[in-house]
């Protein structure tokens, strides 16, 4: 019964952030001073017809609490609301671009987890000077993503995975490195190693469950770090993903498209922010 | 490097960059100079012309100082606005807390790169290229607060919930006078967080920049010179196209040797 209530008590906390981030991108959208305006009104061939598109949004979108309702149904109804550009519905754009950024995402972060935990164990275990770990990795966190993928795109060198991996490892190696050092640093482990115990044992069974919960924090915060370089990525590597979709959705002021691929995210953010929370709840009982 | 050589460093940096334009008169990051279109090195263009005929070192001098002065006045506002909210939120009782707490989850997961899109992409076709740029960084100001407001918060809970704190409240000290003492104790909360939040905004707006999407020309910002990359045929004719992102390496490799000692 306890473990049910703590259950609905997550889902009601995740659906109330995923409703309250709805609301407050809509009504940001909805204020914001250039809602009513169209890139195509610059184009005389084409002003007419953007600006009666315009007026029709105009009349839809005169009361807030209508449009946050309207955007609630089109999401009810499985559509996710209209793009302004293409005039199809938002999830049949999105559907087929989330699965190659799904695998892209899974693939980033696969890989930069394998690396950050390899280089923090070998940087906090051994004897060799924590320079030869820190230059690199404080040189990778302070590139733009977007000229690190610049840079390897003109190099000819690496893709998109390649990018993601470099960005997404620096950034975690960090926070690795130090829990590692810590936890390799607790006394027990000390004496456990001066016993002759196996480092890899060691790390089996004393280190790996004890900084678990930080593990767990890390990865959720990898996602978010994750999909904000995703776009700079996915537009620079012209790959067809969710990413690349809203970018081109800003540049041609498609905002159900943009406010659609945002929402996307701020799900799989909140679920892996939750998930994380949860898991460490039931460690805990 | 320690704290006050890499402050010192980027000070001096700045002063070059302030030099540079001084001592220009009457060149600004805008003139073009049509003889001279992607012109090498020289006497009157020390780092040469970009595309349009304007004078490199003038326009990374003026993105340094716009970008640097437009972060650090962005990430200011951020800590103010999640020192204000944490502490508040802290000393007005338990309900008022969760609801700021629910609130930075809710900004905490907007990614900033989507959100980013979304507000730049919201603005009037005819936003001046300075109100881009301030735009750029309210937003930027915007939706650093929460992660910083979390912290403030919970030092502010601790604090609330010191023996000092209940002796000042229980000698019946006025919440202004309490204020007074509090705000001092999360100085060190918030110093980190406002020298974090500095080189996350300068990287922040030139991914936002690269992607055609930032500051608008002609102002000059690290964004819009990482566009130049792109164009394969410039990159042929010129090496000074690589002076941005060496500069911007070099300015975040110093506010990250800031950034760690304190």
């Amino acid at each position: 019964m306890k473990s049910l209530l703590a259950m609905l008590k997550w889902l009601s906390r995740g659906v109330s952030v995923v409703a309250l981030v709805m609301i407050g991108t809509t009504l940001l959208v909805r204020f914001a001073p250039g809602y009513l305006s169209d890139s195509r009104e610059m184009d005389a061939r084409y002003a007419a017809a953007a600006q009666n598109e315009l007026s029709l949004v105009a009349k839809q979108s005169r009361s807030p609490l209508g449009m946050v309702l309207n955007e609630f149904s089109s999401w009810i109804r499985g559509n996710g609301g209209v793009s302004r550009q293409y005039g199809v519905s938002v999830l049949e754009l999105l559907g087929p671009r989330l699965s190659v950024t799904g695998g892209l995402l899974l693939r980033g972060l696969g890989w930069s987890w394998l690396l950050a935990i390899l280089a923090a164990l070998l940087s906090s275990a051994g004897r060799r000077p924590l320079f030869l770990w820190q230059v690199p990795s404080t040189v990778l966190l302070v590139v733009p993503t977007a000229a690190m993928a610049t840079v390897c795109l003109i190099a000819g060198f690496g893709g998109p995975v390649l990018v993601m991996v470099l960005c997404l490892a620096a950034r975690d190696f960090k926070f690795l490195h130090s829990t590692f050092r810590n936890a390799w640093l607790k006394p027990h482990v000390l004496q456990a190693r001066c016993q002759g115990i196996s480092p890899a044992r060691i790390l089996v069974a004393h280190i790996l469950p004890a900084i678990a919960p930080q593990l767990g924090a890390l990865a959720s915060l990898s996602l978010v770090t994750a999909l904000s370089v995703l776009v700079p990525v996915e537009v620079i590597f012209n790959v067809p993903g969710a990413g690349q979709l809203a970018w081109n959705a800003a540049i041609n002021r498609d905002l159900p498209v943009l406010l659609a691929a945002t929402m996307m995210m701020a799900v799989a953010v909140t679920l892996a922010g939750m998930t994380r929370l949860q898991m460490s709840d039931w460690k805990n009982v | 490097m320690n704290m006050r050589r890499g402050a010192f460093v980027l000070l001096l940096l700045l002063i070059v960059a302030a030099g540079v334009i001084l001592l220009r008169p009457g060149a600004s990051y805008s003139q073009q100079d049509r003889a001279a279109l992607l012109a090498p090195s020289s006497h009157a263009h020390l780092a040469g012309t970009d595309a349009m005929g304007r004078d490199r070192l003038i326009r990374v001098a003026a993105a340094l100082l716009l970008c640097l002065s437009g972060a650090a006045l962005a990430a200011a506002l951020s800590t103010l606005a999640a020192a204000v909210i944490g502490t508040i939120s802290a000393l007005a009782g338990s309900s008022v807390g969760w609801a700021t707490l629910l609130l930075c989850d809710v900004f905490l997961a907007l990614p900033w790169m989507f959100l980013l899109m979304m507000v730049r992409c919201a603005m009037p076709l005819t936003a001046s290229p300075l109100s881009s740029a301030a735009i750029t960084f309210l937003v930027l100001a915007a939706l650093g607060w929460p992660a910083c407001a979390r912290a403030v918060y919970r030092g502010a809970l601790q604090l609330r919930n010191s023996d000092w704190m209940l002796y000042a409240t229980a000698t019946g000290l006025r919440r202004s006078q309490i204020l007074r003492v509090l705000v001092p104790n999360l100085w060190p909360l918030l110093l980190p967080q406002f020298l974090v939040s500095v080189p996350a905004f300068v990287v922040a707006e030139a991914n936002l920049g690269a992607l055609g999407l930032g500051i608008g020309e002609p102002l000059p910002s690290w964004g819009g010179m990482l566009l130049e990359l792109d164009n394969s045929a410039l990159l042929m004719q010129t090496n000074w196209i690589y002076l941005p992102v060496a500069l911007l390496v070099v300015v975040l490799l110093l506010l990250e040797a800031i950034t760690v000692e304190a």
